[in-house]
């Protein structure tokens, strides 16, 4: 067959796909961004009736108090619960992947959160683990002689829905790093072993390097579970939103459809909050990018 | 095997052909409904579109679109998606859906819906929309919800009408073991913005939200040291402000007498415990505040599409649903007030007569929901109810601190 019909016929088989993700992906995210320069006030408004905003949608959303509380609380779920779902999903891994005595069950029931929907699991959360009358923790509490505690109480009630979705989070991530770890080969460690390096020493100089490439990933992914965080707030506070639990998503959303007692609608300005979390994942994969370089390791 | 393949196919065929032929014989509506299949309302309904199909031969097609409906029914409205009745938050389909919905006037004013309708709610829809662009049901009102056993027991004969006869119903509960006021941190906003109503009227509070002024404002001040009082006095239920639902619920384990909400919360906590022994006291007035006349109503509402081709038949369905027999047996199943004021509400009976003379609307927070900082103001008045702030004067300061 020539190199022109071979051509016709690879152009044949993949135009479907690209035509189905230029329709269905791109199209949206360019919609999307110009929306975010018009005043429109509903998301499938035809274009026709958009007014021209320049960066006004911009301005309205970094000078909304709901909005910087939002993102506010999107680096607190980002910083504080990437740095402790990450750490402690590669310590488990690493611990999991160390030989030790049950290893499959290990590793099976850290998953399990995983498996079980988002919303038992949040729902577990509120209504027994943090419960002030009978929850456990309060129980917990009240057996080791103190006052129950207001776990959800304003000052508290972020931190509790960090601790919960973390402990949702972590198998995900741990089974990403035992991947990783499986994949570096054993005689490396068997070496070091030789040479009299110790566990740790092995840790930070051949399992650390060599994960370089596995933990931008992970980073990555948290980044986008951060800033696409919506159903765990939106289960932390179910009747209406709460300036305790905003995140930017539940903003856009609020910003877009209305919410309880509130008709006001913005597409617009939604679509500007949609273009700051994407610009936000972008430069956090290009920094991890620069900053973790992993293509000159070979193994 | 092919011959019995092409049969079958042939008399899959002949039937579909057949099943067309029979449903283009009668008219069909389609309905998106705010509920979700298996819902107590979702039931009814479901019963009331068959008992009309027998009636009229009219065929309701009901799609069960859940309380995310308004995610959907623009995007579907604008396209002109083949629906004749909606269904959704009655101020969402007065204002937002206006432009897509039929004017329901002539044919209400020919079936006497006037007779079948509350005023209060009526006249939000007509405000909004400009005409009657939809049908009022499962009304809401708020105010103090109670527990008339717990009433009894602690001796309580009259009902309060100002805060000063609300705070002794509190202390005379609280010497009788029981915690006067159940609150969850979902709902301190409506609570504080019924208090702050009581001081304010709506209007005073959207002057302060355009403005700020809060700590200037004596009311507003006076507004928030009452509900720090009522906290240090302990006549809040123990761990409120808590998290929704289990403040409310301790109004079914007796723990507490009253809450502050509409009037779902007893539909909700009868779910939980059972029928419980309910009362609906008007929220109390203040010593020189505004009108205590003022009560919170809601609803949603039914609507036809403008572009229906059936509306006669989409609005007769409607009144069907929403007077006689159905809207019963709604108010009944679902635990609702009925929206045709001719029937009862067994389990809340002053709710029809609260709804038929109420004059002055409330909205849900609606001055003050519009404010940039509404999230943040929302945390405030918890923390309020938290009792974390030392005088009236320090939480206006938070609030003025908001702009």
């Amino acid at each position: 067959m020539s190199m022109k019909k071979n051509r016709a016929l690879i152009f044949f088989f993949i135009a479907p796909t690209v035509i189905c993700l230029l329709l269905m992906y791109v199209y949206p995210v360019l919609r999307t961004v110009a929306m975010s320069f018009f005043r429109v006030e509903s998301v499938t408004a035809d274009a026709g009736s958009w007014t021209f905003n320049g960066l006004a949608n911009y301005d309205k959303i970094f000078h909304n108090a709901s909005f910087i509380t939002s993102m506010k609380n999107f680096l607190a779920i980002w910083i504080v619960g990437g740095v402790i779902t990450l750490a402690l999903s590669l310590l488990i891994a690493v611990i999991l992947t160390s030989k030790i005595r049950f290893q499959g069950f290990f590793r099976a029931a850290i998953y399990l959160p995983n498996i079980v929907s988002a919303v038992a699991l949040a729902t577990m959360w509120v209504q027994y683990i943090f419960n002030y009358d009978y929850g456990l923790l309060n129980q917990l509490v009240t057996f080791l002689g103190f006052d129950k505690v207001r776990w959800l109480g304003t000052d508290a009630k972020l931190w509790a829905m960090i601790a919960a979705f973390i402990y949702g989070s972590i198998g995900y991530y741990m089974l990403i790093y035992i991947s990783g770890i499986e994949g570096i080969p054993t005689d490396l460690y068997e070496a070091a072993t030789i040479d009299g390096a110790s566990k740790a020493r092995q840790f930070f100089s051949i399992t650390l390097p060599l994960l370089k490439g596995i933990v931008k990933t992970t980073i990555t992914f948290w980044t986008i579970n951060a800033a696409t965080f919506y159903l765990w707030s939106k289960l932390f506070s179910p009747v209406q939103t709460e300036g305790s639990t905003i995140v930017p998503v539940i903003y856009l959303y609020d910003t877009v459809f209305g919410g309880k007692g509130v008709i006001e609608r913005d597409a617009g300005a939604g679509a500007a909050v949609g273009v700051v979390l994407t610009l936000i994942i972008i430069a956090v994969y290009v920094i991890t990018d620069r900053l973790l370089k992993s293509r000159d390791l070979e193994y | 095997m092919k011959k019995l393949l092409s049969l079958t196919l042939a008399l899959v065929m002949v039937l579909s052909l057949g099943a067309f032929a029979l449903a283009d014989g009668g008219t069909e509506i389609t309905y998106w409904s705010m509920w979700n299949e298996g819902e107590p309302q979702a039931t009814v309904i479901a019963e009331a579109a068959e008992a009309y199909e027998a009636e009229t031969g009219v065929h309701v097609n009901i799609e069960w679109k859940g309380r995310g409906v308004n995610e959907l029914l623009t995007a579907a409205l604008e396209a002109g998606e083949p629906i004749d009745i909606i269904e959704d938050d009655y101020n969402r389909i007065g204002n937002v859906y206006a432009p897509y919905t039929y004017d329901l006037t002539e044919m209400a004013e020919a079936a006497g819906y006037a007779e079948h309708s509350y005023p209060v709610l009526t006249d939000q829809v007509t405000g909004w929309a400009g005409c009657l662009n939809s049908i009022v049901e499962q009304p809401q009102v708020g105010g103090i919800f109670y527990n008339r056993d717990a009433f009894e027991t602690a001796g309580v004969e009259e009902l309060p009408t100002t805060w000063t006869e609300f705070l002794d119903v509190c202390a005379k509960l609280k010497d009788a073991g029981i915690a006067p006021l159940a609150q969850d941190g979902a709902y301190t906003n409506f609570t504080f913005y019924y208090h702050l109503v009581r001081y304010l009227g709506e209007d005073g509070i959207a002057e302060l939200r355009d403005n700020g002024g809060w700590a200037d404002n004596e009311k507003a001040v006076q507004a928030a040291q009452d509900i720090i009082d009522l906290v240090n006095a302990g006549y809040l239920v123990d761990g409120a402000p808590d998290e929704y639902p289990s403040s409310q619920n301790k109004v079914g384990t007796g723990e507490a007498a009253m809450v502050v909400c509409a009037n779902y919360v007893t539909a909700e906590v009868d779910a939980v415990f059972g029928p419980q022994n309910w009362g609906l006291i008007n929220y109390p007035a203040m010593d020189g505040g505004a009108s205590a006349d003022v009560v919170y109503v809601g609803a949603n509402s039914l609507a036809v599409t403008s572009y229906s081709e059936h509306a006669q038949e989409a609005f007769d369905f409607i009144m069907f649903l929403v007077t006689g027999e159905y809207d019963q047996k709604m108010a009944d199943t679902a635990g609702q007030i009925p929206a045709d004021p001719d029937n009862t509400c067994a389990y809340l009976p002053t709710a029809v007569d609260t709804l038929k003379n109420t004059t002055a609307p409330m909205s849900w927070c609606g001055s003050l929901n519009t404010h940039p900082a509404w999230g943040d103001m929302k945390t405030l008045f918890t923390e309020l109810f938290e009792g974390k702030y030392a005088d009236g004067a320090a939480f206006c300061a938070a609030m003025d601190a908001l702009y």
